[in-house]
């Protein structure tokens, strides 16, 4: 018989160049980093990491075929797989195919083979018990007719636990003690099953229905149902347009978001805690500023996070500010911002809704932008949910049981447990970003999952965003109105002039002395404030807000604020101008503030120095006013703590009997290496050690393989390997069982 | 993309274009649930609150046409989120109810609900549950006549407003009828009429000059028994007496005053705020009269002004028929809920044309005056203590020529001066050779004077803070106001709009402050400012020298 692994590279051999690429497409693992040649590529399919990637992308349909025919441990054809499945042949033809193409069968001349990682991978099939085979017996009922029979006279006791038993787990236990000495009708029973060959004993009290028996008891049917095809999803129908004009809502409201985080970092920046991330405080301040839920803020703040738009500043004393790009985006039109958002938000391994939540296996909770917040499994969680959205026709919004109906059965294996919850999470966060519009697919939503991006993306949402306008209404009450989203200069300027007040639709600007004063201290004067509001308002500036303007600007800059080293100051002017025109005081670059004072960048202690040298006679002044007068001069340096000289180089008894034993101890562990590593199988590669195990635990051959210890010391020893998985082989060492990890076998040949 | 006069924002407030040209349309479409926050002369702000809600469910109107009417006029997509949350908080009105009941034999006041967990709910309350008593069934639980007011007060505020079917006492009947030789009611009041009756109890919003008197009238008829009627002031007492007589069937014997100055108890009754919630030694006096007979119906004045013990005294009379009327719902101390849940929910609104027509734009031309400080005044400011700051930036002596010159420029015409600090206004007066009323002027000294100034006889009276309260203060075309505040500032514009009416022959009326530059008495009126130009009065700032 050729061996399994030849076989599968027949297979694949045979395999057409469109199969093939078919394969590798399904499977990108296999063709990433490219593989030498076909029989490595075989080989990297029946890897158990790959089958493991190819057995969790099946659904549900697939999965049960795919367990029928491991099932079956015999070449299988649809004839033979269809009445497991409680299916039509035709109906299961399909999913055969589909399991063919991803390599995960393959065709002997009797029918199809599963690759033999296959079986480790899905585990006990359908919930079934061990065949009598695995259980080691030989004299079980295997014949479902004989099975029924038996069981058809079963006492009712016997026959409950094996009802208990059929749809799994297949083991269970009657008591604590051993088997035959409980009592009870529960442990008779068991002991008829056993007595009949029907169960077999697993364990002190535990009893195992084996595999063949379940199938029989389950009418040959291997799963309870069979679903070989999608559910259906409970959806509401909307009108395609509503569901696109409520995304473009959604997403100006977005945008607008994104601006003000930004807007307000770019000149207060929050610090970045020391282990990253944006501390809870300034999280709420956001939501405060943003008049959103905190939750909302913190999905705000990590997209811009996402889409390269803010980022940790990387100075000394970090702080999270806009980068450049926010400048390149900002001025970009509304539609291309929200292709950039929506993309970023696509890609990004980064789960916004874990803020604020507990890390798992830490203590706290996560801070958005933090390294808590990553998360990859959410990026394909969110393409798999929209891509369920996607299937369904325009307009459809599904119903969120439906949905998650239809998520479970897509992917059975790949589901976190917490499903609902990240469902309700994607889906909220979808609605965000106008990806869907009352629950439903937008039309731009669908071309982003299509794969559109830049331009053409943009050009999907571009209709049902509100117009941009170039001018606001001002009011005698001193608000501004936008009646729509400003364009990036006029938006700017009144985010400087004014606070915004109200934000959706329209944005309210309110005018108030500070946010005057703040302008003003940007560097405009009133005039090109007032001419600012003037270009950009379609109505005169009302006389209170004109006014409002001029009074700031009135009392503006009055009282000036500076830093200096030292002040001279003296009563006598003449002898400050004599300072201030002297040569030799250069150095101190003295400037006027006042007539009677002079200010210098120089430390006081120089200047006064200086000064004296010149022929000036001036004193010192303390904080409070006062003169200084200098402490005595005689220097005295600071009584230090000396080491003290007691109690070194010795060597007691203890101590050096401990070292001696310890020495002693290394030496023979040295020797002891020597002659162990003297015998032990030559060095081999991991993945021909693994192969090399498989085969022989299929084959139930010995091994001599080299194992290094906790120490590092390699032995050699026999090895008999049952069965090979996660990176263990479990087996037999002179009689006893072990499991050994493969990564610390250095050596292995058959015996 | 629709094309409409509404922008919905996210913190629920709806922005109306009003010269758009669907502008009233939107504006009708809305005005059930919204209320007109501000109004200044571009955009006007309304806001959508769960009373607002509730009023337009209470008027019969449901989410359904609240979300359309959004839909239909908004410029941009509404948030989905508002939508939902819009048709929640109206679906909470009536899932309680308070019904009187047959229990045990005897007719009893229930609440009940068509939700058993809303029930389950509101009765875990601290609040709501000493105001319950026995269970009645699954669904209705005893409730203390007592306590009817106090606790739909309570279940406002838990957000499970009850809705108020149990009925009312019929009170002592009392013969009146509405006297329509030459006049009638119009079509509009009659609504208000019949929407307060069918009700039961509620709140009839209509603009000032629309005939809030007529429309009481109307209740008095339909109700026929006695009535309390509580004004604001005496002026107001006197006004509606004058109107009930003219109108109704009632005669001279059969109303009463009950006031400061009279305490008369007859079948209809007008009594003052004042004099309700006038106390000596921590009592209210005057609570007696809320008993002195069995009253069929209360009325209440400008419920927006309601003082917070009206409210209290208010909670116990939930067995009478209850009407509110007001120009506003909006209050400024914020106790919408009260007036929602002890007096009733709106049960009508006048059309905005009405409103219009009274005049709410720019009745005056409202002119701030900023007086720089001299540089000592300025330090003395600077070195006070806080309490003291207001006092001395309000008597500021820079003022004193800017009120004369003031004056001198509006010479011959009706012209008052108003001031808070007594000493500061006599000042005024001797500069500018005028009378002086403050509270301790006698009172046949004030009448006379007030009536000089109304025959034209004098052009300048100074006024008091306590005087501009008085009952009589007769109307002018220019109004100075030298210190402190008319009071509220929702009080200060009506107050404005009742001492300042235009010229018949158009010329506007004015009203300036003048107010001292960088100082608390500025940031007042910054308040003062942004509240005028809310309701729509053109106002200016200019320095004193610009005078």
């Amino acid at each position: 018989m050729p061996s399994p692994l030849r076989s599968l590279a027949d297979d694949i051999r045979q395999r057409s160049d469109a199969q093939l690429a078919d394969l590798v497409r399904r499977r990108p693992d296999l063709a990433r980093p490219a593989p030498a040649d076909l029989t490595a590529l075989a080989s990297r399919a029946s890897t158990r990491a790959s089958v493991q990637r190819a057995v969790d992308a099946l659904d549900r349909g697939r999965l049960q075929v795919l367990e029928s025919v491991v099932w079956l441990a015999a070449p299988a054809t649809a004839a033979s797989v269809a009445p497991l499945a409680a299916a039509g042949e035709a109906e299961v033809v399909p999913a055969l195919e589909d399991l063919w193409a991803a390599a995960l069968l393959w065709r002997s001349p009797e029918g199809l083979v599963p690759v033999r990682t296959a079986g480790e991978v899905l585990g006990p099939i359908a919930g079934l018990g061990p065949t009598w085979f695995e259980l080691g017996e030989r004299s079980g009922i295997a014949d479902p007719e004989q099975i029924r029979a038996a069981l058809a006279q079963a006492p009712e006791a016997a026959r409950a636990i094996a009802r208990r038993l059929t749809w799994g787990p297949p083991s269970g236990s009657v008591g604590d003690g051993p088997l035959s000495a409980a009592e009870g009708v529960a442990a008779e029973g068991a002991r008829w099953l056993v007595g009949h060959g029907l169960a077999v004993v697993t364990g002190a009290s535990e009893i195992t229905l084996p595999g063949e028996v379940g199938l029989a008891l389950r009418d040959g049917l291997l799963h309870r149902s069979a679903e070989l095809h999608a559910p259906r999803v409970q959806t509401r129908a909307l009108d395609a347009d509503l569901a696109d004009r409520v995304a473009g809502g959604q997403v100006t409201e977005l945008i607008g978001l994104v601006d003000e985080l930004a807007a307000s970092w770019g000149v207060q920046s929050p610090r970045v805690l020391r282990t990253g991330g944006l501390a809870v405080r300034d999280q709420r301040l956001l939501a405060a500023l943003l008049d959103v839920e905190p939750d909302r803020a913190a999905f705000v703040a990590e997209l811009a996070y996402a889409a390269g738009l803010v980022d940790d500043d990387g100075a000394l004393d970090p702080v999270w500010a806009p980068t450049a790009a926010y400048d390149d985006w900002e001025s970009e039109p509304g539609s291309i911002q929200w292709a950039r958002l929506a993309r970023a938000w696509l890609a990004s391994t980064r789960a916004p809704h874990l803020v604020g939540r507990p890390v798992e296996g830490g203590t706290g909770s996560a801070n958005a932008l933090g390294p808590d917040v990553v998360w990859p499994p959410i990026r394909s969680l969110r393409r798999a949910i929209l891509d369920e959205l996607e299937s369904l026709p325009e307009g459809a919004s599904p119903s969120r049981e439906g949905l998650i109906e239809r998520l479970r059965w897509r992917h059975p294996r790949r589901l976190p447990v917490t499903v609902e919850d990240l469902v309700a999470v994607v889906l909220r966060e979808a609605e965000w970003l106008g990806i869907t519009g009352r629950g439903a697919l937008s039309r731009a939503g669908r071309a982003l999952l299509d794969g559109s991006e830049g331009a053409e993306l943009a050009a999907t949402m571009q209709p049902h965003l509100p117009a941009p306008v170039e001018h606001v209404l001002l009011q005698g009450d001193l608000t501004a109105i936008a009646p729509g989203p400003l364009t990036g200069r006029l938006a700017q300027f009144m985010r400087l002039v004014a606070d915004i007040e109200s934000r959706g639709g329209a944005t309210v600007y309110r005018f108030r002395a500070e946010t005057i004063r703040r302008a003003l201290d940007a560097g405009w004067s009133a005039d090109q404030i007032l001419d600012g509001l003037r270009d950009g308002s379609q109505t005169p500036v009302p006389q209170p807000l004109d006014y409002l303007v001029r009074d700031a600007a009135r009392r503006h800059g009055q009282t000036r604020v500076g830093a200096a080293a030292a002040y001279i100051r003296s009563d006598d002017e003449a002898a400050l101008g004599a300072m201030e025109a002297a040569r030799e005081l250069a150095p101190l670059q003295l400037r006027r503030i006042a007539p009677t004072v002079l200010v210098t960048n120089v430390h006081p202690q120089t200047a006064l120095e200086l000064l004296r040298d010149n022929g000036f006679a001036p004193v010192l002044e303390s904080a409070a006013g006062g003169v200084v007068v200098p402490p005595p001069t005689a220097h005295r340096a600071l009584t230090r703590r000396r080491h003290s000289d007691l109690l070194h180089h010795q060597v007691d008894e203890g101590y050096a009997a401990s070292l001696v034993t310890a020495l002693r101890a290394a030496d023979e562990e040295e020797q002891a290496r020597a002659e162990h590593t003297a015998d032990t199988p030559e060095e081999t590669d991991p993945i021909t050690v693994l192969a090399l195990l498989r085969e022989a635990a299929a084959e139930r051959h010995g091994v001599w393989v080299g194992y290094s210890n906790n120490l590092g010391q390699v032995r050699r020893m026999l090895f008999y390997p049952e069965r090979v998985e996660g990176g263990r082989a479990h087996g037999v060492v002179d009689g006893t069982r072990q499991t050994l990890s493969v990564h610390r076998i250095t050596g292995a040949a058959l015996d | 993309m629709n094309d409409g006069p509404l922008i919905v924002q996210s913190d629920k407030t709806l922005l109306l274009e009003v010269d758009h040209p669907r502008a009233e349309e939107a504006r009708r479409a809305i005005a059930p649930f919204a209320e007109l926050e501000r109004a200044p002369e571009h955009i006007h702000t309304y806001r959508v609150t769960p009373l607002g809600l509730w009023n337009a469910r209470a008027a019969g109107h449901d989410a359904e046409q609240v979300v359309d009417a959004l839909i239909q006029h908004s410029r941009y997509a509404v948030p989905h989120a508002l939508l939902v949350d819009i048709a929640d908080t109206m679906d909470r009105y009536g899932r309680l109810t308070l019904t009187k009941e047959e229990v045990g034999g005897e007719q009893a006041l229930v609440l009940r609900t068509t939700d058993r967990p809303v029930l389950a709910e509101v009765l875990r309350h601290k609040r709501i549950k000493p105001l319950i008593g026995a269970r009645v069934d699954d669904d209705a639980v005893l409730v203390h006549p007592s306590e009817r007011g106090h606790l739909k007060q309570e279940l406002l505020k838990v957000g499970w407003p009850a809705e108020d079917l149990a009925g009312y006492v019929d009170g002592e009947a009392h013969p009146i009828d509405l006297d329509q030789a030459g006049w009638h009611l119009r079509p509009y009041q009659e609504q208000a009429v019949d929407g307060f009756w069918h009700g039961g109890s509620g709140v009839v919003v209509l603009p000032c000059g629309a005939g809030k008197t007529l429309v009481g009238a109307g209740a008095m008829a339909k109700a026929k028994a006695t009535t309390l009627i509580l004004v604001t002031n005496t002026v107001s007492a006197r006004q509606w007496r004058d109107e009930l007589l003219r109108r109704t069937s009632l005669t001279e014997d059969e109303i009463g005053e009950y006031s400061g100055a009279r305490k008369e108890i007859r079948p209809v009754t007008i009594a003052t705020y004042q004099v309700l919630t006038t106390r000596r030694k921590g009592a209210y006096t005057h609570l007696d009269l809320l008993d002195a007979r069995d009253w069929g119906l209360i009325l209440y004045d400008e419920v927006h002004l309601l003082p917070a013990p009206i409210f209290r005294m208010t909670a116990d009379l939930q067995a009478r028929r209850r009407l509110g009327l007001t120009a506003t719902l909006v209050r400024e101390d914020g106790r919408e809920a009260d007036v929602f849940s002890l007096i009733g929910p709106k049960r009508f609104d006048a059309p905005w044309k009405d409103i219009e027509a009274q005049g709410y734009i720019a009745p005056a031309d409202c002119v701030e005056v900023r007086v720089g400080l001299s540089e000592s005044m300025r330090m003395a400011y600077a070195v006070s203590e806080p309490d003291e700051r207001y006092r001395l930036a309000s008597c500021a002596a820079e003022k004193l020529p800017v009120v004369d010159r003031i004056v001198a420029r509006h010479k011959g015409e009706p012209t008052l001066v108003i001031g808070q600090y007594l000493d500061q206004l006599d000042e005024i007066a001797t500069r500018l050779g005028a009378d002086v009323i403050t509270g301790e002027t006698p009172l046949g000294q004030r009448q006379k004077l007030f009536q000089a100034f109304r025959d034209g006889e004098i052009s300048l009276l100074v006024v008091s803070k306590v005087a501009n309260f008085s009952i009589d203060l007769p109307e002018a075309t220019v109004a100075v106001q030298v210190s402190g505040t008319f009071g509220s500032r929702q009080e200060e514009a009506q107050r404005l709009g009742r001492v300042l009416r235009p010229k018949e022959d158009g010329r506007t009326a004015h009203f300036y402050t003048v107010v001292a530059r960088d100082t608390v008495d500025a940031e007042f009126a910054a308040h003062r400012q942004r509240f005028l130009a809310e309701q729509g009065y053109a106002y200016r700032i200019v320095d004193a020298d610009d005078l």
